[in-house]
């Protein structure tokens, strides 16, 4: 009995450890896709690019406002004033976009932006440098974008083909034996 | 295809030996035509620049666009409609591919120009993975003046017509003429291709040139 208790406790400690262990690394997981080409984790205002030079075009999004929720931006920190973000017709995101001044400073800018609804507000940063610099570093080489999967044989067709093959093999052999009896074709 | 042997025996005979012979035949033929057939396609000799009409495309370039993150790539012709990550720089300096497992995704190179923004975007993607063919398996079947749209977080769409599409070695790769800066909006398009070996995997790449012709 109490081996059976003891054997229960160490099985349940063992499984909240696998628990505590493997929660943070599923959230890590999920979080990584989801930052990226498809909706920011909800609450942050996306800006791009993030670092940029002055009299150039900023576009921010945000998830934070819901499905259709429009927004105010507020780009005064760097001189920009306030602008709009609207509901995008994708990605079920408000966007806007803001352009900064020429006489913009170097720095990193705060922008932010509050539903129209809800209330909620959300920020980004905004890096302004004087000069793009090496910012912009072409790739170079060739790009490992395959790996042959696709040149293998078709499984389908195969197994088709030994199937059709087993069919011949065994009518063969039944011909041959009723030849060897002497039945004859 | 197959012919009823009729000579001699009993029927059964007959019948049992012109099966036999059709699963032989269509077995043979099955495994034969089922061994190589799944190469990727790569652009004819036709497909490549000419040279002469370069940077005119068969249509106008449209005015840039104010720089957007695109968020999905559009290539009716081949069927492509696959989502867009960001994709930064290996250790070497060449262009990081999206992950070999998602095999409808693509990515785009965020250190450069947004596509529809003045200069050389470039997206990119795999041929195919472990399982089979990926995103841009049939892109060597794209031709001349087919249409690429990509879906930009603006909301908008920018519309890229194909200006050329052409295959390189790995060895001999023209990073000037792929990745070099353009004065007009254009689009890369890569994805593996060239020969195929067991040891080093492709031996090269498919390059579709593109420039912005509209916006949507």
């Amino acid at each position: 009995m109490r081996r059976t208790a003891r054997l229960l406790a160490g099985t349940a400690l063992a499984v909240a450890v696998a628990g505590t262990l493997a929660a943070p690394a599923y959230a890590g997981g999920t979080a990584t896709p989801a930052g990226r080409g498809h909706g920011a984790p909800a609450g942050s205002l996306r800006v791009h690019p993030s670092s940029t030079v002055p009299g150039t075009h900023v576009t921010v999004n945000t998830s934070a406002c819901g499905d259709a929720g429009p927004a105010d931006g507020d780009a005064t920190a760097v001189g920009a004033g306030r602008f709009a973000l609207a509901p995008s017709r994708r990605e079920r995101e408000a966007v806007g976009q803001f352009r900064v001044p020429s006489s913009a400073q170097p720095g990193t800018y705060e922008i932010v932006a509050t539903c129209a609804e809800s209330g909620r507000r959300v920020t980004g940063d905004l890096v302004v440098a004087l000069s793009s610099g090496s910012s912009q570093v072409p790739p170079r080489g060739s790009v490992k974008t395959g790996i042959g999967g696709a040149l293998g044989p078709d499984p389908v067709q195969t197994a088709a083909g030994v199937a059709a093959l087993a069919v011949a093999a065994a009518g063969g052999t039944w011909l041959l034996h009723r030849r060897a009896r002497g039945d004859g074709i | 295809m197959c012919r009823r042997f009729r000579r001699a025996g009993s029927p059964v005979n007959a019948v049992i030996a012109a099966v036999t012979v059709c699963a032989l035949g269509s077995g043979l033929w099955l495994l034969r035509d089922g061994a190589g057939r799944n190469a990727p396609p790569q652009p004819s000799a036709a497909q490549a620049h000419t040279g002469v009409d370069d940077h005119s495309g068969g249509r106008a370039a449209a005015p840039a666009l104010p720089p957007s993150p695109p968020d999905r790539v559009r290539i009716p012709a081949i069927e492509v409609n696959a989502p867009l990550t960001g994709l930064g720089l290996t250790r070497n300096g060449g262009l990081d591919v999206p992950p070999a497992d998602r095999k409808n995704l693509a990515g785009w190179y965020e250190a450069g120009v947004t596509p529809g923004e003045t200069g050389t975007a470039i997206i990119a993607g795999h041929v195919d993975n472990t399982e089979g063919p990926a995103v841009f398996y049939s892109l060597g079947a794209l031709r001349k003046g087919s249409t690429i749209e990509v879906d930009r977080r603006d909301g908008g769409a920018a519309v890229f017509t194909v200006d050329a599409v052409e295959v390189y070695d790995a060895k001999d790769f023209p990073d000037a003429k792929v990745y070099g800066t353009a004065t007009r909006p254009e689009l890369r398009v890569i994805t593996c291709g060239g020969g195929y070996s067991r040891t080093t995997g492709y031996q090269g790449n498919v390059v579709v040139y593109a420039h912005l012709t509209g916006r949507r």
